[in-house]
């Protein structure tokens, strides 16, 4: 096969067996990725089983253009059942670790049972060994990583691995590579840690054959360089977000502590990441093969180095109110080293601050230690008092809402989750597209998504961007992000486009969001690697497919149309100030925009299941027959 | 002409690999690092990242611990090749560099070696943060070399915490 290595390894841990299925038969249907891997867990796991039972199979996923020689190829998919959301968890991360394990040959590592003693995996080209982890046990996620290669005596040996959050089950614990790649949302360092599987590590030899080598060489030299003059990348390349972050504070699109409000002045004036990077930055990063270099290394040596991205720019200083640069960058290494998501995490400490500040706890109930906004005690403590479940830290660890639930009933009345998980930190009452896609997407934080990002764009200029939509959404509305039009269809396209990334194990940010904003680019590469000639909607088809089942995962859980909604703050609670105050979001114009999403999609409106005819057209018959005969 | 050669500015290099893969699939029509003429030696955890590629030394030790003279200079770009036909593999080579910058394919043992792309070398074009140049060999572009291998003992020793 071209693009695809051929092989899906299967290891149980609990009886030491290795042995591996073939790819092929599964990528006309689901292509690789994200697809084939939401195939793979739908097959796998049985209805019923816990998070943490041996049976949960946790499941890697590597596309058919994962190690090529192309921008954004080192993307790897990781799914199982989610121990928070008790839904089909999801989460993505980059690096070098998933070319690895394409040249050792493989497309997906699907990893069932639980090893007795702590252990890790060894692949070195087709050999796979299980070996002692007992000296890991305990470490940070830098340190094992070292330690592994020390053991293996090898320096370029990649390695994914958990830390101590992951090792005591801390729901929201996530596995890392590198000095800050994470599988970060849905909790799969936690799955990982069930299965006292402490790291997996690769070294290989191999390759991924091409089917066109010479045209796919011209064409990948092009996509380099195209990027390199793009003024995203040119943006993204020397600050990463620091500076993109502060613009969306001023533009109200990302919110204030726990979604209390958008507009802090202080932040907008003080907020320091663009200073913080120009005095501490080493150098730009990104992943494998690609120009794009959206990652800072940062060195301050007090603290630490490493790298970091998004999510900790806002989750560490608004959405935990503080504006002190050092205090992001120790917690940020801290969750990176022990193995927490920062969103799951900053979230949590936003909802103690948010009770502390109603007076619904006191310092009693957080170890003496007062939830002061902002407090740099409080954010740093209460990471480590999560990732070593100490004392409030240990009920925490289960999640805001049983943390809440040992408080009281006005204590959970607080909680912002969606879907068991704490939804992405953008503002929902101004932006209702985004906050469609937000409610109604496969895992309690679906973003970012095009559609979405276009409602930001449209700040820049109004004419240019809902001409665009016009274009891509069929709807100028689209693009107004007050606006109720035009969005159900946004949604529907964006998710597509987002899935043909992810499916075939290239960069959304690259292929879907920030450079290219469809997904024509990854098709052609795809022919041109793979040796097949598929247009552009037969890759959306494949999209369409993944969705559905997705969803019909999920609705086997008891998921239904209730369960695609937001916080009810976002209905009830208008923004106090900033240039969309008074925006609130409209609860029957919300539900409306919800019909409109399930009719496109061909789902019944009244239960949000997929209809039997179109789990038919999608050649899902199998599945609607398993799920709907029960339904 | 003038005679070209690569240059590396390791402080510039970010580890992407992007030339090893590139490299890969230009010469061998495949994508496996293993197999290109240029490998980067990462230091992830402190950001130091060392491209390594054949420096086309003046005296060669590859060429001349060559028992079939297979190994032999290409005067038209002045790039080290290796005549595959009088190669027999026994990596005296590989062993006598002393820059370690003479790779073996992992899986058949040929000895890969960078033959600048017949002088319009795919590493360089791209290199996101032009670590890897292709320049003119002049009075200016030696300066820039001796700078730059200046830097490698500093960053060693910051990545042994001397500093």
């Amino acid at each position: 096969m071209y693009g695809w290595v051929g092989n899906i390894l299967k290891v149980d841990l609990s009886s030491g067996e290795v042995t591996t299925e073939p790819t092929e038969p599964l990528v006309d249907d689901y292509i690789g990725g994200r697809g084939l891997g939401v195939r793979l867990i739908y097959d796998h796991y049985t209805p019923g089983t816990d998070a943490f039972d041996p049976g949960n199979p946790l499941i890697f996923n590597m596309g058919p253009l994962t190690g090529t020689a192309l921008s954004g190829s080192g993307r790897v998919d990781v799914t199982a059942l989610s121990p928070m959301s008790k839904l089909r968890a999801k989460s993505n991360f980059g690096a070098y670790w998933g070319p690895e394990v394409k040249y050792a040959g493989f497309d997906h590592i699907i990893i069932t049972g639980q090893a007795a003693t702590p252990s890790y995996l060894w692949i070195k080209d087709g050999d796979v060994e299980i070996r002692d982890a007992a000296e890991l046990w305990g470490k940070d996620t830098y340190e094992t990583q070292q330690l592994i290669k020390q053991e293996l005596g090898d320096p370029e040996v990649k390695v994914v691995c958990i830390g101590p959050a992951g090792e005591r089950l801390v729901r929201f614990a996530c596995i890392i590579t590198e000095t800050g790649d994470a599988a970060g949302r849905t909790g799969m360092g936690a799955v990982m840690g069930s299965k006292n599987l402490k790291a997996i590590a690769v070294r290989a030899s191999g390759g991924v054959a091409v089917a066109k080598p010479e045209e796919f060489l011209e064409l990948s030299i092009q996509i380099n360089n195209e990027i390199q003059k793009h003024p995203a990348y040119e943006e993204l390349s020397q600050w990463g977000v620091s500076r993109g972050v502060h613009m969306m504070y001023q533009m109200g699109f990302f919110p204030v502590g726990y979604f209390e409000d958008v507009c802090w002045d202080e932040i907008l004036e003080k907020y320091g990441a663009a200073d913080y990077i120009d005095k501490n930055q080493l150098k730009n990063m990104g992943c494998f093969n690609c120009p794009n270099r959206c990652m800072n290394f940062i060195s301050v040596p007090e603290i630490g180095k490493g790298v970091t991205s998004c999510e900790p720019f806002s989750g560490f200083t608004g959405a935990v109110w503080n504006l002190d640069m050092d205090v992001f960058w120790e917690a940020t290494l801290l969750v990176n080293k022990l193995g927490m998501d920062c969103t799951e995490t900053s979230a949590s400490i936003g909802l103690l601050m948010e009770l502390y500040h109603n007076k619904i706890i006191t310092e009693k109930d957080t170890d003496g230690i007062a939830m002061e906004r902002g407090s740099k005690e409080a954010i740093l403590e209460t990471i480590r008092k999560i990732a070593g479940r100490e004392g409030y830290g240990d009920i925490l660890a289960e999640g805001q809402k049983v943390f809440a639930e040992q408080i009281g009933a006005d204590a959970v009345e607080k909680v912002d989750l969606v879907k068991g998980v704490a939804p992405h930190a953008y503002e929902f009452r101004a932006f209702k597209g985004t906050g469609l896609m937000q409610a109604v997407g496969h895992r309690g934080d679906p973003l970012p998504l095009r559609g979405s990002l276009l409602e930001v764009d449209w700040h820049h200029a109004n004419d240019w961007f809902q001409q665009v939509a016009e274009e891509q959404f069929g709807d100028a509305e689209a693009a107004i992000p007050t606006s109720y039009k035009g969005k159900a269809r946004s949604a529907v396209i964006s998710e597509h486009i987002e899935r043909v990334a992810d499916n075939l194990g290239v960069c959304k940010w690259l292929y879907g969001l920030f450079i290219y904003q469809d997904a024509d680019m990854a098709t052609q590469v795809f022919n041109l690697v793979t040796g097949k000639d598929w247009d552009l909607n037969h890759l959306l088809k494949v999209s369409e497919r993944v969705r559905n089942l997705e969803r019909m995962f999920d609705v086997r859980q008891g998921l239904r149309r209730k369960d695609d909604s937001l916080p009810k703050k976002f209905f009830d609670e208008p923004l106090k100030s900033g240039p969309y105050k008074g925006e609130v979001l409209d609860r029957e114009k919300f539900e409306q925009m919800k019909d409109e999403y399930y009719d496109i999609r061909g789902w019944d409106k009244e239960t949000g299941i997929p209809t039997k005819e179109k789990l038919v057209e999608l050649n899902l018959a199998d599945v609607a027959e398993e799920v709907l005969g029960s339904a | 002409m003038a005679l070209k050669t690569l240059i590396i500015d390791a402080q510039k290099c970010i580890g992407c690999r992007s030339c090893e893969n590139y490299c890969a699939l230009k010469h061998e029509h495949v994508c496996n690092p293993a197999k290109g003429r240029i490998h980067v030696v990462k230091w992830e955890q402190d950001a130091i990242f060392v491209p390594v590629n054949c420096m086309r030394c003046e005296e060669p030790a590859c060429e001349l611990a060559c028992p079939k003279h297979a190994t032999y200079r290409n005067y038209q770009t002045g790039a080290l090749e290796v005549d595959r036909d009088r190669c027999i593999g026994c990596l005296s080579c590989v062993f006598e560099c002393p820059f370690g910058a003479t790779f073996v394919d992992p899986q058949d043992g040929r000895v890969l070696k960078c033959n600048l792309c017949d002088g319009d070398p795919t590493c360089v074009k791209v290199c996101p943060t032009n670590a890897i140049t292709y320049e003119d060999i002049s009075q200016e572009a030696y300066l820039k070399l001796v700078k730059n291998a200046d830097r490698i003992p500093v960053l060693v020793r910051k990545a042994i915490g001397e500093e």
